[in-house]
């Protein structure tokens, strides 16, 4: 593998690699490098050798078999949307951007499944199942621009995983070519298989295992009806009891989610979502399903919601009603910039019944430290995203913000959880995989990525801690984020 | 169930590490319900490297269970009836109609074959509600690999890795599942179709409709396609009547007795008589039509379609009936795995096979401890 003080085989292979592809699918000038320095997690920046923009699976495969035969380390990218630093890219190696991969090969209602090249967007899948009465699930909140390729490599969550699971849940098989340059097609079109799943363990494998080239991704039928219903409370406490009774209750909601005050007083100033004035906390429930089933479901939440210690309950009337609830909790992330310069977003996972007391650690933590932190998460999967504030052009804020987000993640281990339940471990949460698993796990799954990719070339630096990170720089919103385009989940 | 050969039964976590130190080669099983899947010849077949046959029935019951995490953790030798039970009492169930509970199935057997029935239609299969293993490797090493709750992110999913593994990545030993409430009721339609093409064309568009169906089945020579509603019973019975409207006069309500009788012999698949040789074929309803054409006119293969269309089961009534079996699988490019039959491969049809497949066995079992999943290996 090249180092920084042989730069000779790279630039002499790297002309090479120029010649396998037209001018307009090669860059290697720094204008073009610099927007591919880092993703949604702009903390770290890294500048690539050169850039190659496949326009076909044949460019996918010639760009990952002449990095597997010169030993030039590559990340694969779509729309650069990753929060842990995921598509960050490597200094000596290079970037194969996919997002003119964008073609959605096939759609075929019988069998309800879509076949989709990696660069397609998440939100273009649904947008061509609509007229079937079909969807795809899987929903980030990145969604209108993050890609097929990325949610599989990341494994993807959104607002639904707790009734509908996360990308992998969705992802029937596919074709891929390997960090060895072997192209191999995992899975297939039928919801079953035999033989190990070797496409559930490619996805969320994080780019560590090689390129998805196409990929066969289910689809369902549309809810036909929703009921949404915004609930105030004056204590987080009380809005994670109602989330127990809902639990309880034997429902299933779509989604349920939790916004804490200050988060509330961002995306109030933000989009002026008319949240009830003075909650300390907000649930947002959603159920879905035919007419007939909401019809009945909607009169057992509404009786359960009413015996919550609520202040104050909306429903929403209409369609339109649903999405100004939604505009709030979406645009939470990006709101809290208003609050604060910069911040770090975590998403560990607790136990459900253990979200009141990581609250109220986080909460003490907060206290402790003099850091802020606002609270938004998918209270039905336990699945936290505490937004710490900080201003990174105080000197030493990052590293104290940085620190704080560290004591929680080592609190979700402790509590039985994960340190990330959809935003993927990247760079940013490679440092705590071996307190979360113990060495002969990570003995193993550093087998399995050798198996994958002996020289590790693809995507090196990430999931496992050891190699260098690159500079930090300073914390800001992501150019996408400041202009609303995409949001945190 | 089936001791021939002689099989191991460790009755502690250090027996079962002391079993596999102490065999050249070991092959964990359940409680034999899909021996299909652990074929193991006789000596006298000239076979000396069989390996060692490991039951964890003694390795069984409920570690821990928080019906409002929706999760459980039980040991891989529990069978499926008593969690299907302990979870009962809470008004919780796994989904996705794990099979041959009647039967005496293991949860780690339920994972090694990835055995679901009907209800993997809805909310999925074993691999979506598998969320942590335990996993013994070959070297005597314990992995535990995935996280007890029902949102996680962090590292290779092995988890899925080792649904449909066979034994041959490791020995399982504890799982960690989620869970569901159980609907407050459920409702069987039945459909009678002049063709296959009509009951396909018919299924597929309930399979898409917003009646947001729990499981769509078909008995072949019957030409009858089963619906299952869930839900409040209220609706559930709206729905029905909206079935039966678009149905022309050839649907009914089938009642409780008569529906729980013909789910469990899908799930207990005993649609078929006892000694059949018993194939899951994963297909879609294009491929599933093409099976049905080819094994129209063979009185030896009877066939049962579930999850609306994506999986073919096919019951073969003699041991030379599977060499057309073979034939036909492999021409459509269709692969089938045999859960229960007096056979000596589990593979039927088409194999594809790549470099990545010996390396991920490596990396599982650097000690070459299991079987290969291939046998050509």
């Amino acid at each position: 593998m090249p180092t920084s003080n042989d730069r000779s085989k790279p630039s002499s292979a790297l002309d090479e690699l120029e010649s396998l592809f037209p001018a307009k699918q090669f860059f290697c000038e720094p204008a073009h490098l610099a927007a591919f320095e880092s993703d949604a997690l702009t903390a770290f920046q890294a500048r690539p050798l050169a850039i190659v923009v496949p326009e076909s699976t044949d460019d996918i495969i010639s760009a990952v078999r002449w990095c597997a035969v010169n030993q030039v380390p590559f990340v694969a990218r779509g729309s650069g949307t990753s929060l842990s630093g995921g598509s960050l890219p490597v200094a000596e190696g290079i970037v194969i951007a996919l997002n003119r991969m964008n073609k959605i090969l096939s759609l075929d209602p019988q069998d309800r499944i879509a076949v989709v090249q990696p660069g397609v967007i998440n939100l273009e899948v649904s947008r061509a199942a609509d007229s079937h009465g079909l969807y795809y699930a899987p929903d980030p909140s990145s969604q209108s621009v993050c890609t097929i390729g990325g949610n599989v490599a990341f494994n993807s969550g959104g607002a639904h995983c707790l009734k509908y699971g996360m990308t992998s849940n969705h992802v029937l098989g596919l074709k891929a070519v390997l960090a060895t340059g072997e192209v191999v097609t995992f899975g297939g079109p039928s919801l079953e298989t035999i033989g190990p799943d070797y496409t559930g363990l490619f996805c969320g494998s994080e780019g560590l295992f090689g390129v998805a080239l196409e990929i066969t991704v289910r689809l369902l039928p549309k809810p036909e009806r929703f009921h949404t219903v915004l609930v105030g409370y004056r204590s987080l406490q009380a809005a994670g009891d109602a989330v127990a009774a809902v639990i309880d209750s034997g429902l299933l909601p779509g989604a349920l989610e939790i916004m804490d005050a200050l988060a509330i007083e961002a995306a109030e100033a933000a989009v002026a979502c008319g949240y009830p004035e003075g909650a300390a906390a907000v649930l947002i429930v959603e159920l879905e399903g035919p007419q007939e089933k909401i019809k009945q479901e909607k009169l057992q939440l509404d009786d359960l919601l009413a015996q919550t210690g609520a202040f104050a309950i909306r429903v929403a009337v209409d369609s339109q009603d649903r999405l100004s609830i939604w505009k709030g909790r979406k645009s939470a992330f990006s709101a809290v910039g208003r609050l604060s310069p910069d911040f770090i977003v975590q998403d560990g996972v607790v136990p459900r019944n253990r979200l009141g007391e990581a609250l109220a650690r986080i909460e003490q933590l907060s206290r402790e430290t003099g850091i802020r932190v606002a609270n938004v998460f998918h209270a039905g999967d336990g699945n936290l995203h505490p937004l710490i504030l900080f201003d990174g052009k105080i000197s030493g804020a990052l590293e104290k913000a940085e620190q704080l987000a560290g004591q929680i993640l080592k609190m979700c281990i402790a509590m039985g959880g994960s340190i990330t339940g959809e935003h993927g471990v990247g760079i940013e949460k490679r440092t705590f995989m071996p307190e979360m698993f113990d060495q002969p796990t990570m003995d193993l799954m550093k087998r399995l990525r050798s198996a994958f990719d002996p020289h590790q070339i693809a995507n090196p630096g990430k999931m496992f801690p050891g190699r260098e990170p690159p500079a930090l720089a300073l914390h800001g919103l992501h150019p996408l984020e400041k202009a609303g385009v995409i949001s945190r989940e | 169930m089936n001791e021939k050969p002689n099989v191991l039964r460790p009755t502690t976590t250090d027996d079962l590490l002391d079993i596999i130190a102490g065999h050249r080669s070991v092959l964990p099983v359940g409680n034999r319900t899909k021996p299909g899947c652990s074929p193991c010849p006789d000596d006298a077949a000239g076979n000396f490297d069989r390996p060692a046959l490991v039951s964890l029935t003694e390795l069984s019951g409920i570690i821990e269970y928080e019906p409002s995490e929706f999760t459980f953790t039980a040991h891989a030798g529990t069978r499926v009836t008593e969690i299907v039970e302990i979870l009962k009492a809470k008004n919780q169930y796994l989904p996705f109609d794990p099979l041959l509970v009647d039967a005496g199935a293991t949860l780690g057997g339920t994972v090694a074959s990835n055995a679901a029935g009907p209800g993997r239609f809805r909310y999925g299969g074993v691999r979506d509600f598998l969320l942590a293993v335990c996993l013994i490797t070959g070297d005597g090493k314990t992995i535990r690999a995935g996280a007890k709750v029902v949102k996680n992110s962090a590292g290779f999913d092995i988890p899925k890795l080792i649904v449909g593994s066979l034994g041959r990545l490791g020995v399982m030993t504890e799982f960690t599942f989620k869970v569901f409430p159980v609907p407050s009721a459920r409702t069987t339609i039945q459909v009678r179709c002049r063709s296959h093409d009509e009951a396909i064309e018919q299924m597929s568009v309930a399979a898409s409709a917003r009646w947001e169906l729990d499981a769509i089945d078909y008995r072949v020579a019957e030409k009858t396609i089963c619906y299952r509603v869930a839900g409040p019973k209220p609706s559930n019975d709206l729905i029905a009547g909206e079935i039966l409207d678009r149905s022309s006069g050839n649907a009914d309500v089938i009642s409780l007795e008569t529906s729980d009788r013909y789910w469990t012999s899908v799930r207990e698949l005993s649609f078929t008589g006892p000694g059949a040789i018993v194939v899951k074929v994963p297909t879609t309803t294009t491929s599933f039509l093409e099976l049905a054409d080819a094994f129209a006119d063979n009185s030896n293969v009877e066939m049962h379609l579930s999850v609306a269309g994506s999986l073919t089961w096919l019951a073969i009534q003699s041991v030379p009936a599977l060499l057309d079996v073979e034939k036909t699988l492999g021409e459509l490019s269709l692969a089938g795995l045999v859960f229960r039959g007096p056979v000596e491969t589990m593979w039927l049809g088409q194999r594809r096979r790549y470099e990545i497949d010996r390396s991920i066995k490596q990396a599982m079992d650097p000690a070459n401890k299991f079987p290969s999943l291939w046998p050509d290996d």
